[in-house]
């Protein structure tokens, strides 16, 4: 008797795919989907090119713009992540480019080969668009979350950290540990729940202090 | 999949978990309702966490897409035509057909890049404004009948006109640029390949 070959599996990568096919279908609702789960990324990686966070967010925001007009021209064969990282880099290598043509551009906004300043603090680098606080709620997310992580059941710890840290699909963690498919969603999922209900309360505060 | 929570969806959808109805319910629920949006953003920024130990700082991601969404109004506004156009072909087609659309425009290119040069070429030869006019008809202008076809070889040209013009050429071998005979080589022609 033959087995017949199982379909692969749906993979965040096709939910990108399927997601760009969707805005470039006309849904843009499914492209801030996109924005929402790669800004912080996109971010993190220019903030390690650019120091001023006020051009981190322009460049940020450029890309998004850029990889908008071109979605039609994804061809899919690179990760939608690949594809957005290269238009980060390139646009933030043009923006760099362009300030270091502008001579009333402090060199404080550029990384790179500076030297350090002493006379530079934490005052010079924080923008009207970061403030201690923000820097400190940040800071208090990323360990409450680690708090969290710390404080679930095993099976549900295991489920996440395959998943999120180890980036192993549903039914490679299913394998992993011995269960289920459906069993491996429900405690990803529970975990999710646990880590987001310590989170709440800082993030709607984080919010509720911006102004 | 039916009797999921909606945050349950949310959580299968960012791992790339749902597919066909499912994914659509998912992705629509995302996008217009509050909690399942939240959910999506929630998610995301655990994972974030989790994986690089920190939060970025930065623009609230609210506040990113609120901008964001004003920049991308007016690229629909700018391009309404690009939209509908991207509407029309919205399956995956048209990502296969530009699959090579750049080499293409390379060879395009290359092949037009090589018309100039062959132009150049004749109006050298034939000296310029003074040229005779049947010469300068052999060299002048652009050829109007010309059609690219590729090759093994790369883009040719095919025109009867250039094909005339060659010929032409081909006997007038032994000239140089300065239009002066080319002493030291003797008896020299240009035998180049037979188009």
């Amino acid at each position: 008797m033959t087995k017949t070959p199982r379909a692969a599996p749906p993979s965040p990568a096709d939910t990108d795919l399927m997601l760009v096919e969707r805005t470039v279908a006309g849904d843009q609702k499914a492209f801030e989907l996109l924005v929402l789960k790669y800004q912080r990324r996109i971010q993190r990686l220019i903030g390690r090119m650019v120091r001023d966070t006020d051009l981190v967010e322009d460049i940020a925001q450029e890309t998004f713009i850029r990889a908008y007009r071109a979605l039609a021209q994804f061809r899919g064969e690179a990760q939608f992540y690949t594809w957005l990282y290269r238009i980060a880099v390139n646009t933030a290598k043009k923006a760099l480019g362009d300030l270091k043509r502008d001579p009333l551009v402090s060199e404080t906004a550029l990384r790179g080969n500076d030297e350090e300043d002493e006379t530079s603090g934490v005052e010079n680098e924080l923008t009207t668009a970061e403030t201690p606080e923000t820097v400190l709620a940040a800071k208090e997310i990323a360990a409450a979350v680690n708090s969290a992580m710390e404080a679930l059941p095993d099976e549900l710890r295991q489920a996440v950290t395959l998943r999120e840290i180890e980036g192993l699909s549903y039914e490679e963690i299913a394998e992993v540990m011995d269960c289920p498919i459906g069993t491996v969603r429900s405690r990803i999922f529970r975990a999710r729940e646990a880590i987001s209900a310590r989170i709440k309360p800082l993030l709607e505060n984080q919010s509720g202090k911006r102004w | 999949m039916d009797t999921m929570r909606t945050e349950e969806l949310i959580s299968a959808l960012a791992d790339g978990q749902l597919a066909g109805e499912a994914f659509a319910r998912g992705v629509e629920l995302a996008a217009a309702d509050p909690v399942a949006r939240q959910a999506w953003q929630t998610y995301h920024l655990i994972g974030d966490v989790l994986r690089s130990g920190e939060q970025a700082a930065g623009a609230l991601p609210a506040e990113f897409l609120g901008r964001l969404q004003v920049r991308l109004q007016q690229e629909q506004v700018a391009a309404p035509g690009a939209a509908s156009a991207a509407a029309a072909g919205s399956s995956r087609q048209p990502a296969q057909a530009a699959a090579n659309d750049a080499s293409f425009r390379w060879k395009l290119v290359a092949g037009f890049a090589s018309l100039a040069a062959v132009a150049a070429l004749g109006w050298t030869a034939v000296g310029g404004p003074g040229a005779k006019p049947e010469q300068a008809q052999l060299a002048g202008g652009a050829p109007t009948g010309a059609v690219l076809a590729e090759t093994q070889r790369g883009v040719m040209i095919r025109d009867a006109r250039l094909d005339e013009f060659l010929a032409a050429h081909r006997q007038l071998g032994g000239a140089s640029a300065l239009q002066m005979p080319a002493g030291f080589l003797r008896n020299a022609t240009f035998e180049g390949p037979i188009r």
